[in-house]
């Protein structure tokens, strides 16, 4: 079914809209830890069987982005790929017109891959500060030191009893954390409550 | 805090890990006293000079101060005020802090008088295993009485009863080599690890490190350079105040951090304990050991107290827990223990020593103590406090009295073998220490006192080791280099095994459960000879602290009433948690509303506008129903469901679990997944399926779309959605590994809302844009795309009220403008949102099963859905299906109830039976009042089913005592024709 021709959609609401609140909580400190919702398009793209080269070459072609291998992700101009399970991205890109991103990915992958917009599906966080990895490892099982992890890598995991897609960008550190939409309130007030003993800054 | 105070009689002016510059005040049972920052309770107790600091369990019997540390069994206060009262807090594990108000537990009315002690008189009738014994019959005495009456009287402590005012906290660590323990073995071994450049944790539960090291002025120097040197170690993670309290698989580790307990309360934004779970590479146990205690009459008298204790208070605190001692050992390392007491101030040590005279006894006679080589205690005697020491000649008749008033006891040291042998390492006995001594297991070792290795320089030599040696299995193999501690020969730790005196009275082997050497023999008499039997026969180390200094006594006692040495009869399996840990840290973030995720959909915050009440769905929160004000619910509910009925309502179906399937064979996929046919559906069609679980039972129910060759819509009942995800998944990952199939879960991708009733498609008609609903143009069951409000949407054309009704869905940051677009279009038709209650009314009304019926009990053809079932081919159930039991004729089939007396209520859960019989022939499975037959209906299971429309039944529900007269008919109270949702 093709989508019927129309205006551009509105802005569409964010599950945390109203419970962000912009300012300084938790601990005075020096250095406080920046969170904050990214409003983002974020597809779902999946190998079909057996053709996960085919797959990887034509997204390479089209958008110069390499899928990257288990536990990594990769980015490039404009979209960032997360393996999150077998033959599975996520495909992160900055919110641009509804339904455009996987419209164009799913006219790269053809027959050689699945598409599913999640952009709605899923809730962005950023979290960047010097103690962020102590502020994630209040419920975050998954070893986030230099020696483990690191800007790159990438993991699907549990938090708090929700589950998570987590990003490492940098050596800030700073990290993406992608929910399901659904959670997205009882994620974001478990990471402020852990994030209060440091200080952090919602912009 | 800086007021004068006097400095309290058994405080030594100097010397110990005190700051006598600074003054605490506190409270203990109503008295103000003071300490100084360094102290633990107990220390600043028995500073000044107090004796009695609780009551025994059992016989109530008055208790002192018998350690210095986590393995006290006396010494338990409530600490704490009002909602931050904590029970059952050891005194001498409690920092000291500015302001603690402190009370003695399990005494009434005071701590000088109470009232149950005559049961220490009434002891020959209060044996072990009495509760089993007396309080047998009549068995309905147990709750009222027996029970009641047994919980006033023992109990440990009180818990607050306000909600706790602080919070708590999960955190997760990982290294490559955990310490445990910080004394002579545990600070070399973390030092010789962080020095080879692995990433290394070291836990210790005490405010300082050092352990055994702050007791011990000689070396004080060198555990400074260790601490020191460990701070400058930038991969040292040091935690004081951390217990580590289990030890479970692969090397993954429990502990509590005590974060804020040493300060009246927490600082703003910081939890007053965390909760840590540690991974590690390798594990190093410097656990130390536990001085253990020697049975003999008296033994727990207020005044008595283990030897290493009485020099830790010297030593460390600058505390004299008394000024006449007598010390009882049948070891030579107490003997430091005369050389602290003599040290501090006081008058007089006299040494009782079971062993004939050795080079340590020599040695202390030639320094001026009186030493009774080969000599026993018999008994400890005083009211609230110790007068007297009664020792004889080992095995002879009479004895003599000694003032004291200080016994010191060491019967050796036990290895801390708690976590070593959780992690189910192999315990082996030492003959040298009468002692078990853990082994090592892969991933971890023992060192230092923990394994036997007793003295400074031996714990450390052997810590430095094991450091080593974990950091390189973890793979760090450079070579640490730092000075061992010189100065002050270890002691010889070897000793006589020496576990009771046999004299007349009451000899404890538990202190805190009151268990003695007469327990422990009658449990053998009366055939528990099982370590693990006598113990929970006579409750032996099942105390909070778990038997640390008395365990291996019992066992002893045990073992000489068996014949059998006692390494042979062993200890009892360690468990966790070594010390208790409060319930706060264990439930951590996850209280109240946190107690699990709330699942909201988009559209939640307007419910909550509209004044919804809500019900829980699993995790979601669903509306349930809109009350005007000072509205009832149910006439809110009918409310709603007659706006379905007579013109339009709106509901939010956000919570119905969606799966998006493609793939070359997702039409086959759901061929075999569902009991009908999905490979003959259009593209734009919808279908209703029912799935089957293996076993033949019906497993969920739903539509699912066809929106191109291979790319298929799922929706699943709320309450199923992630085991439908986890049923496909199994099938396709080891069932159907072949198939081209990929699906994904976008419940949370699209909302979606019901706009059902005659007036339906007017309203949709206003504000959906590039789609014609006209019925010819988009039939019952079709699909299509649309704008709405400038939304994409995506329009179905399904009913579960029985009504003319459209499903739109949209991406789930439309919810709100298209929710809202609707409302506004369908104004003139008086359109009502209605929430879950309505829903099912409605679907009750239709005769649509939902979870009631698909309870997991029943088959497609037990709610009249067996005609869906597919002639060709296989599909998951089908095979299990056709069991005899599950096709037989005799099973209850759905059928429709109704009140006979309409206002009459009948509830789910109600049995069907004939008038005059007691043989139910089925269930009432969901009822509710209802808009268009009027009053209430219900849909039931019943033997007979159909056969039985007509008849007269009675529902009968006991707990009520409620019997109702129903009628029983079709389940399709409306429209069975299925004319209004084709319409």
């Amino acid at each position: 079914m093709s989508a019927p021709e129309s205006r551009p959609a509105p802005e569409p609401r964010s599950p945390l809209a109203g419970h962000l609140k912009p300012g300084r909580h938790g601990a005075a400190g020096s250095r406080p830890l920046v969170l904050r919702e990214v409003p983002a398009t974020i597809v779902e793209l999946a190998a079909r069987r057996g053709r996960a080269a085919e797959l990887a070459a034509a997204v390479r072609g089209a958008l110069a982005l390499d899928l990257p291998p288990p536990g990594r992700g990769a980015a490039a101009a404009g979209a960032t790929a997360l393996w999150i399970q077998p033959d599975t991205w996520l495909v992160v890109a900055p919110r641009g017109t509804e339904g455009a991103l996987a419209a164009h990915l799913k006219g790269v992958a053809g027959a050689a891959g699945s598409v599913v917009d999640q952009s709605h599906g899923k809730t962005l966080l950023h979290l960047a500060g010097a103690d962020a990895r102590a502020a994630l490892g209040k419920g975050c099982r998954i070893d986030l030191d230099p020696a483990a992890f690191g800007p790159g890598r990438a993991a699907v995991t549990q938090m708090a009893q929700v589950g998570c897609v987590l990003y490492q960008h940098d050596d800030v550190p700073s990290f993406s954390l992608i929910v399901p939409s659904s959670y997205a309130i009882p994620f974001f007030d478990w990471l402020c409550h852990s994030a209060a003993e440091f200080g952090y800054e919602v912009p | 805090m800086t007021r004068m105070h006097r400095r309290p009689a058994m405080r030594a002016r100097t010397g110990g890990h005190i700051d006598r510059d600074t003054t605490l005040t506190f409270r203990f049972d109503g008295r103000e006293l003071t300490g100084h920052p360094g102290d633990t309770l107990a220390s600043a107790l028995l500073a000044h000079g107090v004796r009695i600091v609780g009551r025994s369990f059992k016989y109530h019997r008055p208790r002192g101060i018998y350690t210095a540390g986590p393995e006290e069994p006396n010494a338990l206060a409530g600490i704490g005020t009002g909602a931050r009262r904590t029970p059952n807090t050891k005194m001498t594990a409690a920092e000291l802090y500015q302001g603690m108000v402190a009370e003695s537990q399990n005494r009434w009315p005071s701590l000088r008088f109470d009232a149950l002690a005559v049961n220490s008189a009434l002891a020959r009738f209060l044996p072990a295993g009495f509760y089993y014994k007396t309080f047998m019959w009549p068995a309905s005495f147990w709750e009222k009485v027996y029970e009641p009456a047994i919980r006033r009287a023992a109990g440990l402590g009180r818990a607050a009863t306000e909600p706790d005012p602080d919070h708590y906290e999960a955190a997760h660590a990982h290294c490559d080599v955990l310490v445990v323990g910080a004394g002579a073995a545990g600070l070399a071994a973390a030092r010789a690890a962080g020095e080879s450049g692995a990433r290394v944790i070291l836990a210790e539960q005490d405010f300082l490190l050092g352990g055994g090291l702050l007791a011990d002025p000689v070396h004080e120097g060198w555990r400074r350079e260790m601490t020191a040197a460990l701070e400058a170690l930038g991969n040292v993670v040091r935690m004081p105040r951390t217990t580590v309290f289990g030890y479970y698989e692969q090397n993954m580790l429990g502990a509590i951090e005590r974060v804020a307990d040493h300060l009246p309360e927490p600082p703003p934004h910081t939890a007053r304990q965390r909760y840590w779970t540690i991974r590690a590479r390798e594990v190093v146990l410097a656990t130390g050991a536990d001085e253990r205690l020697i049975a003999f009459p008296g033994n727990d008298r207020p005044g008595v107290m283990l030897a290493g204790a009485a020099r830790a208070y010297a030593n460390r605190f600058g505390v004299l827990a008394g000024r006449r001692a007598v010390l009882f050992t049948n070891n030579d390392a107490a003997y430091a223990t005369v050389e602290a007491l003599a040290a501090a101030g006081a008058d007089r040590v006299t040494v009782v020593d079971t062993r004939p005279l050795g080079p340590a006894a020599a040695a202390a006679r030639t320094r001026g103590v009186e030493v009774l080589p080969g000599h026993e205690v018999v008994g400890a005697h005083g009211g609230r406090g110790l007068y007297s020491v009664e020792a004889r000649a080992r095995g002879g008749d009479g004895g003599f009295q000694i003032d004291a008033d200080l016994l010191c006891v060491s019967g050796g040291y036990n290895p801390a073998i708690h976590l070593a042998s959780q992690s189910r390492t192999p315990l082996a006995w030492d003959s040298g220490i009468a002692a078990f001594v853990p082994g090592t297991a892969a991933g971890q070792r023992s060192a230092g006192a923990a394994r036997g290795r007793f003295g400074i320089a031996a714990a450390a030599r052997d810590g430095m080791e094991a450091g080593g040696a974990a950091a390189a299995a973890a793979g760090f193999a450079r070579r640490p280099a730092f000075e061992l501690p010189a100065g002050g020969a270890d002691p010889d730790l070897t000793v006589a095994p020496f576990w009771e005196v046999t004299a007349r009275g009451k000899s404890f082997v538990d202190l805190q459960h009151d268990v003695t050497t007469a327990d422990i023999r009658l449990a053998h008499r009366e055939g528990y000879e099982h370590i693990e039997h006598a113990k929970r026969y006579t409750t032996h180390g099942m105390a909070t602290d778990q038997g640390k200094t008395g365990g291996l006594v019992g066992a002893a006692v045990l073992a000489e009433a068996r014949g059998l040495p006692v390494e042979a009869v062993g200890m009892p399996t360690f468990r966790p948690y070594v010390t208790p840990i409060t319930w706060g840290a264990v439930a951590g973030h996850h209280i109240r509303r946190e107690f699990a995720p709330i699942r909201r959909t988009q559209l939640h915050d307007w419910h909550v506008r509209r004044g919804a009440e809500f019900l829980e769905a699993g995790l979601w929160l669903r509306p349930a129903f809109y009350p005007r004000p000072g509205e009832a619910p149910w006439d809110a509910i009918l409310r709603e469901g007659a706006a379905v009925r007579r013109s339009v309502g709106i509901c939010d179906v956000s919570t119905l679990g969606k799966i998006d399937l493609q793939g070359a064979d997702a039409a086959f996929f759901l061929d075999r997944l569902y009991m009908n046919t999905f490979s003959t559906l259009a593209v734009g069609r919808a279908r209703y399926g029912l799935m089957l679980r293996e076993d033949g039972m019906v497993f969920d129910d739903g539509t699912t779309t066809r929106l191109a060759d291979d790319h298929f819509f799922i929706t699943t009942t709320t309450a199923n959605a992630g085991r439908v995800m986890e049923h496909m998944e199994f099938h396709a990952q080891t069932v159907w590994p072949e198939l081209d199939v990929q699906f994904t879960s976008v419940t949370d991708q699209w909302a979606a809302m019901s706009v059902a009733g005659p007036n339906a498609r007017r309203t949709l008609a206003k504000v959906v844009a590039g789609l014609d609903l006209d019925n010819a143009a988009f039939p019952f069951m079709g699909v299509a795309d649309a704008t709405l409000a400038g939304c994409p949407v995506r329009v179905f054309r399904i009913s579960f009220s029985g009504e003319l009704a459209f499903e739109v869905a949209t991406p789930a940051g439309y919810a709100a403008i298209v929710w809202e677009a609707i409302l506004e279009a369908g104004r003139e038709f008086a359109i009502e949102p209605y929430g879950v209650e309505a829903l099912g009314l409605l679907r009750i009304e239709k005769g649509h099963v939902a979870g009631a019926e698909l309870n997991g009990q029943t088959t497609a053809a037990d709610v009249g859905l067996e005609r869906m079932a597919k002639k060709k081919g296989d599909f998951v159930g089908k095979a299990l299906a056709g069991r005899p039991g599950l096709t037989d004729p005799a099973r209850p089939r759905l059928v429709g109830v109704r009140a006979v007396a309409p206002d009459q209520q009948i509830r789910p859960g109600a049995h069907l039976l004939e008038a005059g019989s007691d043989r139910s022939l089925g269930w009432l499975a969901s009822v509710t009042k209802s808009v268009e037959p009027g009053g209430w209906i219900g849909l039931a299971l019943l033997s007979g089913g159909a056969a039985r429309h007509g008849q007269r039944l009675q529902a009968s529900f006991p707990l009520h005592g409620e019997s109702v007269e129903v009628e029983i008919c079709s389940p399709h109270f409306v429209d069975p024709e299925n004319a209004r949702v084709r319409a």
